[in-house]
């Protein structure tokens, strides 16, 4: 088992690095576009941890969740926006970033400090050969209601996103309606009963 | 479970014969499958460029390259050679950085995803439970790459050619999931290795085209799609964006691009071979040829014969789709951004949707002839 | 709901139709994999140009009585004629012509018009240049005459459709010894 371990303990360090590193560059790269491409980073060595864990599937959905899906929508936002704006320095900017950091340093103390102090129970049962059969055992007894519940979840913003993109505006009388809302533009009134 | 020749075993087997440790045996094994996969998925491409040629030429009515060796089969190895020594131009205002990690995303994942393709009972680099699933996982993280690569070259072509490329992407993987869901739900596993075995019963009757053909259908054209292949390949079209996201590429990073859009092409066809076209069984069972001839099952010239005759069998369904994408290629037009997207999420899945469907309950009403 | 059930009727006829279309359209591909190349291969082979290939102009020096006739039915009255009037003999004297073929569009009015027929049609077609200025011919230059593709001993001429005997639609299917239109093979 030297050999196993060794080999476990070295991916264990590097995934971790990884980890903390990218999500490090999330927070503090100026540049949005390399806080997202890292970002994908973060999801890829998180997959590994999983990986590592025995837990396959859930790195594969990880993977294909995260970073497939997420990740993707972020960078196109980001993307399709390309609004380039320079932001004023503000004066007393450091006292801004200095009350951050010593939170977030307090808070790194605070969970580190907990995650010390439990007496963590760690599991002597050998690792299943696949995950995929209890998690889906799980997902339709005792855990149906929350598996339900965000699907439907994701059918209401569905929808949402389906009727947000179909509006019908007018862009003949854009220059005639400035009475309106500046933030939204007219729209074309449709019956809700499809013709 | 366990019939066909095991390298693996035999090789850790004689090593430990040699006083060492069956972990450490085990961890020399491992480089042997992974070199050799990405050897003959290198080559595996090579003799796509060359077949994408000679057909495309065939079906014009030209001769196509003949020069480069017999046949012009030394064609592709000149045009690698070529493309190697060629100035590596980096863009004056585009991002270093990421200009060179697009390309090698994209190429990652895809050479990756051959770990789970089996060519026989142990012809594969892992068995791993997830198999199938992980292959749909890595192909997700190539729409990244495509995005580093646009944005990177600070060029609208290449942007929107990114953008496009990962809109295209995102939409497919959907029905592709979707019909390979069914293919799942007939055989009660995620690994290609079960998947091909409970095709293995009948030859040819039992392949899952008769039972899915809804399925192939809408899996080959998601794969087509994936791969950005012609009737799709509006990431790069040359009308419009110049060459899309790899406009500003050149030298090997473009080379990169290449290499991962051909193994692609394969490792799809690959993947319909298996999930559809019983992998590397033959249309008749070799069990049945070996019964008639009278010959012992587990001779072992005969377990070579089979494993070398699996390889063939899955190689020759992978370039037998192969042909058919370069023959569509040439008979279907490339279709608009808008009836692309229109036919991934307006007619492929409600179809995928409906096959599952229609899946679980032909299941649930027949177990026996679609896997209980 | 018998209009929605049409709807469907209708969506999947179409489906099928499209369907069917690729099929015939592979069908068509498939089917010229099995038909001859019609390549020429070029720098080796080449196809005998015909009797009223407009090709690049020649031009005979000594024929040529300044007229100017080329250059007003030229569209673009691109001949250059560079001449003088000899006041002995009364005639024009022509010190050089030229014609710059990066221009020229071929369209041989100046050779239909030519009164002394000073100016023919070649068969070459060869011009490539480095250099845009080299297409400009001289009098000199447009009066070389070109290689002949059948003279040619580097270049297996090949006979263009119309002059194949019946049943043959490829040079290259000829039987052997019927393929002599090259006078030194």
């Amino acid at each position: 088992m030297q050999i196993a371990e060794g080999v476990q303990l070295v991916t264990f360090a590097i995934l971790s690095i990884l980890l903390v590193g990218a999500a490090l560059g999330v927070v503090l790269f100026a540049n949005i576009v390399y806080s997202a491409f890292l970002l994908g980073g973060v999801f890829i060595s998180m997959a590994g941890i999983y990986i590592l864990l025995n837990a396959d599937f859930v790195s594969a959905a990880q993977i294909l969740v995260y970073v497939g899906a997420v990740n993707v929508l972020i960078l196109f936002a980001i993307m399709l926006v390309n609004k380039r704006e320079d932001f004023k320095p503000l004066k007393n900017g450091w006292i801004r970033q200095g009350s951050t950091a010593v939170v977030c340093a307090g808070l790194f103390a605070l969970l580190s400090a907990v995650s010390i102090v439990t007496p963590w129970s760690i599991s002597t049962v050998s690792p299943l050969a696949s995950s995929v059969v209890p998690i889906a055992k799980h997902f339709f007894t005792d855990f149906l209601l929350p598996f339900e519940l965000a699907s439907i979840l994701l059918l209401m913003s569905m929808v949402g996103a389906i009727i947000l993109a179909r509006r019908d505006f007018l862009p003949d009388n854009l220059g005639a309606t400035s009475t309106q809302d500046s933030l939204t533009l007219p729209e074309r009134p449709r019956e809700l009963v499809g013709k | 479970m366990n019939s066909g020749i095991d390298l693996q075993g035999t090789f850790v087997q004689s090593l430990s014969d040699f006083g060492i440790s069956t972990e450490l045996a085990k961890i020399l094994w491992m480089p042997f499958p992974m070199l050799l996969m990405l050897i003959g998925a290198t080559v595996g491409v090579l003799v796509n460029v060359w077949l994408e040629r000679k057909i495309s030429a065939a079906v014009q009515q030209r001769i196509g390259p003949e020069f480069a060796g017999p046949l012009g089969v030394l064609q592709p190895v000149a045009d690698g050679l070529k493309l190697v020594f060629k100035e590596d131009i980096l863009p004056a205002k585009a991002d270093p950085f990421l200009f060179t990690m697009g390309p090698i995303l994209v190429v990652m994942p895809v050479f990756l995803s051959y770990l789970i393709v089996p060519f026989g009972q142990n012809l594969v680099i892992t068995n791993i439970n997830t198999g199938i699933f992980l292959w749909i996982a890595l192909s997700s993280i190539v729409p990244i790459g495509l995005l580093m690569a646009g944005y990177a070259s600070n060029n609208k072509y290449s942007l929107i050619g990114g953008l496009r490329a990962a809109a295209q992407s995102i939409s497919y993987e959907i029905p592709l999931a979707l019909s390979v869901l069914a293919i799942v739900l007939m055989s009660n596993s995620l690994s290609t290795i079960d998947i091909v075995e409970q095709q293995s019963g009948y030859g040819i009757l039992s392949w899952n085209v008769w039972r899915q053909p809804i399925g192939f259908v809408i899996f080959w054209i998601s794969a087509l799609a994936e791969c950005e292949r012609l009737p799709f390949d509006l990431p790069e079209a040359e009308e419009e964006l110049v060459a899309g996201y790899q406009t500003e590429y050149s030298g090997m990073k473009f080379a990169l691009f290449y290499v991962g859009s051909y193994v692609n092409l394969v490792l799809s066809a690959l993947m319909v071979a298996i999930l559809y076209l019983g992998g590397w069984s033959s249309p008749i069972p070799i069990e049945l040829l070996s019964n008639l001839a009278g010959v012992d099952p587990a001779s072992s010239w005969l377990q070579v014969v089979g494993a070398s005759l699996g390889i063939a069998m899955t190689i020759l369904k992978a370039y037998f789709l192969v042909f058919l994408a370069i023959l569509t290629r040439w008979t279907v037009p490339r279709v608009r951004i808008d009836q692309l997207l229109n036919l991934g999420w307006k007619f492929l899945l409600p179809i995928a949707l409906a096959n599952l469907l229609i899946t679980a309950a032909l299941k649930l009403a027949f177990p026996t002839a679609f896997g209980g | 709901m018998l209009k929605f059930l049409k709807q469907v009727v209708d969506y999947t006829k179409e489906t099928a139709n499209a369907a069917k279309y690729i099929g015939q359209g592979l069908a068509v591909t498939f089917d010229h994999m099995q038909r001859r190349p019609v390549t020429v291969q070029y720098p080796y082979e080449k196809l005998i140009p015909s009797e009223r290939f407009r090709g690049r102009i020649h031009f005979e020096f000594d024929k040529c009585i300044s007229c100017e006739v080329c250059v007003r039915v030229c569209p673009i009255n691109l001949p250059v004629v560079d001449y003088e009037f000899d006041k002995a003999s009364k005639k024009k004297k022509l010190n050089s012509y030229s014609i710059d073929f990066g221009v020229c569009i071929f369209c041989g009015n100046c050779v239909e018009y030519c009164p002394t027929n000073c100016l023919s049609m070649t068969e070459e077609y060869e011009l490539a240049t480095f250099d845009r200025h080299e297409l400009n011919y001289d009098s000199v230059a447009l009066g070389r005459l070109p290689t002949k593709v059948t003279d040619d001993p580097m270049v297996t001429a090949l006979r263009t459709l119309a002059y194949l005997p019946k049943g043959v639609m490829d040079p290259h299917d000829l039987p052997a010894g019927s393929q002599r239109a090259n006078s030194n093979k």
